[in-house]
């Protein structure tokens, strides 16, 4: 090969490889539309884009896999926490996390009302966008894991110590005081029920329970008394064989495995807070 | 140094170094956020430490590129600059635009926009500065008229460099459509036309240090920049993986990127044959330690740490992880920062005052320092992020749990960047105690024959050896 014919190879091989990616450019373009519902891009979900942008979010965060990977994914944060509890969160994201204990917090942006309407319905858009089954499971921005073996927490041993919260007061969010009694009641819930996507346990996942529970009351199966999903959440508490899941390791006889002390053992109160907590799970 | 307005380059150099030793202060920072609690949170968080930390990066390494050019194009076209002036007012307003900019990002006044963080009114400069740049470096070569291949592969990689930032001076509605095309930029930039102009600098050193003829060189670098372009091009789908683009991207993705190293592969056989038929025998080991790190580190970072989560399969589960960071790292530091570094090391003997004393032991304390420095730190983001990648995205703990249980390698990280530092230190302590030289010193005889000929000036390639 001389240095002519080397030259060509270069010139040759720039020009095709750039006419094939200005070709697919081309397609890409006409099906931006569909893959990523610009339809439903509202001047609002535009404003949070904006919000996204002004406060430098993907520099810590990432959106799509795309960013810093300092703090978690947001992609599908909208399907996974309902809008109450992403509101909740960004007037104040130090009331569900605690830096000492996490050794990372978002600091608080002081964000506008309208700027957290905006950015959630930004991040709702974002969530229907046509990622190609990405992520593979839920990323989950804490918990979501089976506790450690009985006898890791009665030897005690260093690093099983799961309860990674914040240190809740009775002025907390009640969701964040939920999240709290979740892992601290006697038996703890986490002990049986993962907030993980098709990790069942002794019981079954609660990812995604509100969407489930709103499903359920809904059905003509469902013989409970609850008419709503936070009801619905509340009953299975409080009474745990007034709707039996399916499942021969959930229940035998028509009455549930849970156990039916949380009536007794937990407050009224305590109960909605738990209940507030796990309806955060869309 | 042959042409007295090379010594332009100096300052170009200077302020690149100053840039560079903020950058990595600005590193380290991050880095130690890793494992918090942070005091600085409400002062100093971590996303304005990070922009800045990456936007320094693009910032010394245009500068290192641009004072390298005007550094090569003299030597190659024969003559002086067209305009020293232009260089110098192209210089300070770049220089005002990054230190601006980053002051700026302190007060969180910037687009947000990964990489491009750069307001409007910055992007506006940017241009500007590259086309003073482009227009300086044009007229050279024109009232020269020798225009080597080398020289030519430069040129045209600056020249695409400033086109390939147009897109990012517009505004996108739909935010998949912005990711899109901000690849446009940073992708056909550092795995396209950048690759141009390392391939033509490593060209132009590896004439220069190891006397290896031109003619071979230049038609090898031809076939680089073919390689470059046929994988790199479409490779920019690797980085449209799940972001809503349609589903072909993703065999095209894997394919092409998989190509990727191969012209990373041609690059480091090219620096090893070059050595192989012409020796070691140039005084500046230290800078033919940098051209041959270049080659070799480029390769491992750019190229297998590339290919090691480029593949869809694999990356469906690493994405967004900090696996990325790990590649990152490497392929900036091995393919562009230690390129610079070369060129800079190559050109210190003329362009300071201590002719003699450039291979000093405390520039390779510097380079192995950050060689080793950075290849630890390769290790503890792999590590970290293959910790990572199981933890969060296989077995499904919360992203803040595992941030907990991989925090050993966040402590790993802290002490390699460490030592890194302490190489970039020594680097930037080197050049600065060296004063500038202004007058033109008459080259040597082996220098003149390493050039490709003393003037009279004669066609590329066609030097006696």
């Amino acid at each position: 090969m001389n240095q002519r014919q080397a030259r060509l190879f270069a010139i040759a091989c720039t020009g095709i490889a750039a006419l094939a990616f200005l070709g697919l450019t081309v397609d890409s373009h006409r099906q931006f539309p569909e893959l990523t519902n610009a339809d439903a891009i509202t001047p609002e979900v535009s404003a949070g884009q904006d919000v996204w942008h002004k406060y430098n979010c993907v520099n810590c965060h990432t959106l799509f896999g795309e960013g810093a990977y300092y703090a978690p994914d947001l992609t599908k944060i909208a399907d996974l926490r309902g809008e109450p509890y992403l509101q909740a969160y960004m007037r104040d994201p130090a009331q569900f996390y605690d830096e000492q204990r996490h050794r990372r917090l978002m600091p608080n942006q002081n964000l506008s009302e309208e700027e957290i309407t905006n950015l959630i319905r930004f991040l709702q858009w974002v969530a229907d966008v046509d990622t190609q089954g990405w992520p593979p499971r839920p990323i989950l921005v804490a918990t979501g894991f089976a506790p450690p073996s009985r006898e890791a927490v009665a030897a005690d041993q260093p690093g099983v110590e799961q309860v990674e919260l914040r240190p809740v007061t009775p002025e907390s969010d009640p969701r964040a005081i939920g999240e709290n009694l979740f892992r601290s009641v006697t038996p703890a819930c986490n002990a049986c029920h993962s907030l993980t996507e098709g990790m069942d346990m002794a019981g079954p996942t609660l990812a995604g329970i509100r969407t489930r529970a709103e499903a359920i009351v809904g059905s003509d199966d469902y013989d409970g008394d609850a008419d709503d999903a936070e009801g619905y959440i509340r009953e299975s508490i409080t009474d745990p064989s007034a709707h039996i899941v399916p499942g021969q390791m959930y229940s035998a006889n028509d009455m549930s495995f849970m156990p039916n002390t949380y009536a007794d053992s937990l407050s009224e109160e305590q109960i909605d807070q738990l209940a507030a907590f796990l309806a955060s799970y869309e | 140094m042959r042409y007295r307005s090379q010594s332009v380059a100096y300052w170009y150099f200077a302020v690149a170094m100053v840039l560079f030793g903020l950058q990595v202060v600005f590193g380290l920072l991050s880095a130690v956020k890793y494992l918090g609690p942070d005091p600085l949170l409400y002062i100093l968080p971590f996303d304005v430490t990070k922009v800045i930390h990456t936007n320094l990066l693009i910032v010394w390494v245009l500068t290192g590129f641009m004072g390298a050019t005007y550094w090569l194009v003299p030597e190659e076209s024969r003559t002086e600059l067209h305009s020293v002036k232009l260089a110098y007012v192209q210089l300070i307003l770049w220089t005002l635009m990054g230190v601006t900019a980053v002051i700026g990002y302190l007060f969180r006044y910037g687009t947000g926009n990964k990489l491009l963080e750069q307001p409007l009114p910055h992007k506006l400069v940017i241009v500007a500065c590259m086309l003073i740049f482009l227009y300086n470096i044009g007229m050279t070569i024109r009232k020269a008229g020798r225009f080597t291949t080398t020289e030519g592969v430069l040129v045209l990689g600056l020249l695409s460099s400033a086109v390939l930032y147009l897109p990012a001076l517009l505004h996108y509605e739909n935010y998949t459509v912005s990711i899109f095309y901000r690849w446009w930029t940073i992708h056909l930039w550092v795995e396209g036309v950048w690759m141009m102009i390392m391939g033509s600098f490593l060209a132009y050193l590896l004439i220069r240090l190891s006397g290896v003829d031109r003619e071979v060189m230049e038609k090898w670098l031809y076939v680089i920049v073919g390689l470059v372009f046929i994988a790199g091009i479409l490779g920019t789908a690797h980085h449209y993986y799940w972001v809503g683009v349609p589903t072909y991207w993703l065999p095209i993705g894997g394919f092409f990127s998989a190509l990727e190293p191969l012209a990373l592969v041609g690059m480091a056989i090219y620096a090893y044959t070059a050595i192989r038929r012409a020796g070691l025998s140039h005084p500046n080991t230290l800078a033919l330690h940098w051209t041959i790190g270049s080659a070799v580190f480029a390769l491992f970072g750019a190229g297998l740490l590339g290919l090691a989560h480029t593949w869809p399969s694999v990356n469906r589960w690493t994405h967004g992880t900090l696996i990325t960071a790990m590649h990152g790292h490497s392929a900036f530091y091995g393919a562009y920062a230690m390129i610079v570094l070369a060129m800079i090391t190559y050109a210190m003997p003329s362009i300071t005052r201590t002719r003699n004393d450039v291979s000093s032991t405390l520039g390779f304390w510097a380079f192995w320092l950050q060689v080793g420095g950075m290849f630890g730190m390769t290790l503890s983001f792999a590590t970290a992020g293959i910790g990572q990648v199981y933890l969060e995205r296989i077995v499904g703990l919360g992203y803040l749990d595992t941030q907990l249980k991989i925090q050993v390698h966040f402590l790993m990280l802290i002490l390699t960047a460490s030592i890194f530092s302490v190489g970039v230190g020594l680097f930037i302590f080197d050049f600065f105690r060296r004063a500038p030289r202004a007058e033109v010193l008459p080259e040597t005889e082996a220098e003149s024959v390493r050039a490709g000929g003393a003037a009279p000036p004669e066609p590329a390639g066609q030097a006696a050896r």
